[in-house]
């Protein structure tokens, strides 16, 4: 019995099967909850995992060698995102001017506001590496936190925080800056709140979730271009 | 999503375009992530060579649409970083939780000053 356990333990298809089985249990009770973003499966699923862990007493780095076919896919997700900047191209080319001004803006808003913020407390170099690409989507923003010397792991919870407050303040917060044009509701959603903002603003309109996924795909770019170069300087 | 033959070589573009970024990466010694360079030289091939490619729209929709379960191991990972937490977890939260607000308040004012000086009374 502890024999076929220690067996098993150590292999990809007990840990990539108790992942997926646990996600997609917290999968339903997120579609349960008609996707409120405080029910996001990540949110569900990751103390339960960590709870199955502490409980079977298993190293993180055993689980992490064992998972990891999942992360790789990250790679090829990001390439990805090329897809929907081309598809829109022509949305994107009408209102180009407008549109870069403001991603950014929006860009260095929030690199600034979060990195002034954790200094302003006492954080080391490495939380500022950590939130500092907070505003992108989670594959890009652990990628870049890890190039600049941050905790990748911390830096994936940080975009979720920011993702799951951005699409809950989005709808009320365009509303008392009485923005109307749902090109600028959705991309507003986009950049400050990745996929989570996206994901809320197609609830809402088809125009204002396209220009969402717009913002959310120019952020990722820019911020890892204005990091990088503040990295290099 | 029903299989295609087509899908291989969508994901041969996907891999091969992350493979060039990386090795950009490690030759230029910059700190952009390979992957990123990846959709860089993505972008500029899908618009040097004009076509529709809806099988690379699928796939790639795909990854998009099933990111949440690919970073769950990363997240686990917090497991680890319980000092951190215990330190910096407030102030994580907070400059998190304002940055995001003023992200969305500063986009969407400058998108939509900079919309009326260039559509006027659209």
């Amino acid at each position: 019995m502890t024999g076929a356990w220690h067996m098993l333990q150590g292999t990809p298809l007990f840990w990539l099967a108790v992942t997926l089985l646990v996600f997609e249990g917290a999968d339903r009770l997120s579609n349960r909850s008609n996707r409120h973003p405080l029910c996001h499966p990540v949110l569900l699923a990751t103390p339960v995992l960590i709870a199955i862990l502490l409980a079977t007493r298993t190293p993180y780095p055993l689980y992490a060698q064992n998972t990891a076919m999942l992360g790789f896919l990250l790679g090829p997700a990001t390439v990805g995102l090329a897809v929907p900047l081309w598809r829109n191209r022509a949305l994107v080319r009408r209102a180009a001017g407008p549109l870069l001004l403001a991603l950014f803006a929006g860009s260095l808003t929030a690199i600034v506001s979060v990195t002034g913020i954790v200094w302003a407390f006492g954080g080391s170099a490495q939380i500022l590496a950590t939130v500092a690409p907070r505003s992108v989507t989670t594959p890009v923003a652990m990628a870049l936190a890890q190039q600049l010397g941050g905790i990748p792991a911390l830096a994936a919870v940080v975009v979720l925080i920011a993702g799951v407050f951005g699409a809950m303040i989005a709808t009320p917060l365009l509303n008392a800056l009485r923005i109307r044009d749902y090109r600028v509701r959705g991309f507003a959603a986009g950049v400050a709140a990745h996929g989570f903002g996206t994901a809320r603003a197609f609830q809402v309109d088809e125009l204002g979730g396209t220009f969402a996924g717009i913002g959310m795909a120019l952020n990722a770019a820019m911020t890892a271009l204005l990091l990088t170069l503040w990295a290099v300087l | 999503m029903a299989w295609h033959p087509a899908m291989i070589a969508a994901i041969a573009t996907l891999l091969l375009c992350q493979l060039l970024g990386e090795g950009i990466h490690l030759l230029s010694g910059l700190p952009l992530p390979g992957a990123v360079i990846g959709m860089f030289l993505l972008l500029g091939w899908l618009l040097l060579r004009p076509g529709e490619r809806p099988t690379l729209v699928q796939v790639s929709a795909w990854l998009t649409a099933h990111l949440s379960v690919m970073f769950v191991p990363a997240a686990v990972g917090l497991i680890e970083e319980g000092p951190v937490l215990a330190r910096n977890g407030v102030a994580i939260v907070v400059a998190t939780l304002a940055s995001t607000l003023l992200t969305m308040v500063v986009t969407a004012l400058v998108f939509r000053w900079a919309l009326t000086r260039t559509e006027p009374m659209a």
